[in-house]
């Protein structure tokens, strides 16, 4: 499902953000990608979604090569990718059903099928009783809970989530990770950017670490659990 | 995916929008407003100018000079070739009716004529020309034809004021014509900046659209729509204006200034016309504005 071969990203006059990244998720896979502030984490999950280009090598995403990707066709690739982020990126003046519909209105799903859908998915995230409340309104784990009914109203393929829990008190955590590991169930492409041991050792998923650009390990999930346990 | 969907998603957002940034939107519709009522008001001045410029031409008094040697048959030949050129009313001024309208003109000094061995002033044509060719040009292209036809001697019509109105008329026109461009530039300059503005505002808005698969075209169709519905506000404020301009002042314009400019300063200052050349006006200006502003944001 995504795939990068020997990719570099610097920007001018700095030292590589990423070096020579090789990296093979498979479709349906949950995968945690930790390591310390400044390792790369963000810079990649940021390739994925075209947010930044490759300085060199190949990405692919879904078979399709991200690295020559024209400008104008990137809009609908990040239809297939759902992105959560740790500062949530709400729109505080619309409700939390207008902030979850505006990415079917970027589709242009009808009114009706959109407030159908918004419904459906607030009711998978368990905030169909907030569906009219503002998002400064909300607590933290409320509000990234609504980030994620955006990211997957429209039943995206992958979904990257760039530290969700990182603004989140321990029990809110473990409502977001649950709700993600629930998502990865019904079939979508997980990718969680963390630095929370805590969160790997639980959740026992793949982790793939990260350090000054480098890829230093990509284990198992029990594997990596063992580790952060020594 | 329907068409539909989108464009009440655009016309939603874009009331969003006027309604997200008052203030700006104000200034903008404003900006466009007093640039389309200045458009409007040089109109009908150049109206007015065009009315001044007709009556002076009917006032204009065309006389052509016959050449002496001809009898009275060629002088008949002449004046129908006149008639036919000219197209309006030929008056035939003999030499001593001419000589009698000169002493009455010249006073206590016209006893001086009766001095003169004999007549010295020639058969005389005068002209009314029709209203369409009371315009210098016109009369210019009158006199040129007049003078190249046998048997005239002569033509004159006030040539040298005529032309100088003529001239200034051009120059009024150029320099309204270039002051009116300017003030077209400026305001999509500022209507781009106000919208900049607004924008700006709404710049997280933008940022999620693009990061959930919005494409540019998408992002930038309610601003352009708020350009659109700005310009037509802007019309029809400046609309407006002119038409209260129109009842208020135009009543009092005509009573003032009809002597000298002619009934059609009274006339009405909105027109259909008018009114239409604001509007495309005004959803340009919005349209232009708009389109610099997202332009310019997007590439950021």
């Amino acid at each position: 499902m995504i795939q990068f071969f020997h990719v570099y990203k610097a920007y001018p006059g700095d030292p590589p953000v990423l070096s020579d990244i090789n990296l093979n998720v498979e479709k349906g896979e949950f995968v945690f990608l930790t390591g310390p502030s400044g390792a790369g984490k963000t810079t990649l999950l940021k390739l994925i979604f075209c947010a930044e280009k490759a300085t060199k090598g190949q990405i692919l995403v879904g078979g399709r090569n991200i690295a020559r990707i024209r400008e104008s066709a990137v809009p609908y690739l990040r239809r297939n990718i759902g992105v959560v982020f740790q500062d949530f990126k709400l729109l505080p003046h619309r409700t939390v059903e207008d902030n979850v519909s505006f990415t079917l209105d970027v589709l242009g799903v009808p009114r009706a099928e959109a407030r159908e859908k918004v419904r459906r998915m607030l009711k998978l995230v368990g905030l169909e009783h907030k569906a009219g409340s503002f998002p400064l309104r909300l607590s933290g784990g409320e509000q990234q809970r609504v980030v994620i009914a955006r990211a997957l109203v429209n039943d995206p393929t992958i979904l990257l989530a760039d530290e969700p829990t990182g603004n989140l008190d321990p029990a809110l955590t473990v409502e977001i990770m649950d709700l993600l590991t629930q998502v990865n169930v019904r079939g979508t492409t997980v990718m969680v950017a963390t630095h929370d041991a805590t969160l790997l050792s639980r959740y026992q998923k793949r982790t793939v670490r990260l350090e000054r650009g480098q890829i230093v390990s990509d284990e198992d999930g029990v594997k990596a659990a063992r580790r952060m346990v020594v | 995916m329907s068409a539909l969907s989108k464009v009440t998603y655009f016309c939603r957002s874009a009331a969003v929008g006027l309604k997200h940034s008052p203030f700006v939107h104000f200034i903008a519709v404003t900006t466009i407003a007093i640039a389309l009522f200045s458009a409007g008001m040089a109109r009908g001045a150049a109206r007015v100018l065009d009315n001044l410029l007709a009556s002076l031409g009917g006032e204009v008094e065309v006389t052509v000079y016959l050449a002496p040697e001809l009898d009275a048959d060629e002088v008949h030949g002449v004046r129908a070739r006149v008639l036919a050129l000219s197209g309006g009313e030929v008056t035939l001024v003999s030499p001593d009716a001419a000589l009698s309208r000169l002493r009455t003109e010249l006073g206590d000094l016209g006893e001086a004529l009766a001095e003169l061995p004999e007549n010295p002033l020639p058969v005389s044509l005068e002209l009314r020309v029709p209203p369409e060719r009371r315009n210098p040009d016109a009369l210019l292209a009158l006199a040129k034809a007049l003078r190249a036809a046998p048997g005239v001697a002569g033509v004159d019509y006030g040539e040298a004021a005529v032309q100088r109105l003529s001239a200034i008329a051009r120059a009024l026109r150029f320099g309204s014509l270039v002051a009116f461009a300017v003030v077209l530039g400026a305001t999509v300059v500022i209507v781009a900046a106000t919208l900049q503005l607004a924008i700006y505002s709404r710049r997280g808005e933008i940022e999620i659209q693009k990061l959930v698969g919005a494409t540019d075209r998408f992002v930038k169709a309610p601003f352009l729509l708020e350009g659109l519905l700005q310009g037509v506000l802007g019309a029809a404020v400046a609309l407006f204006g002119l038409w209260a301009f129109g009842r208020v002042l135009g009543p009092t314009l005509g009573t003032l200034f009809a002597f000298l400019l002619g009934p059609g300063v009274a006339a009405p200052w909105v027109e259909p016309r008018l009114a239409l050349e604001l509007l495309c006006a005004g959803c340009g200006l919005g349209l232009g504005g708009s389109f610099v502003a997202v332009g310019r944001f997007l590439r950021v």
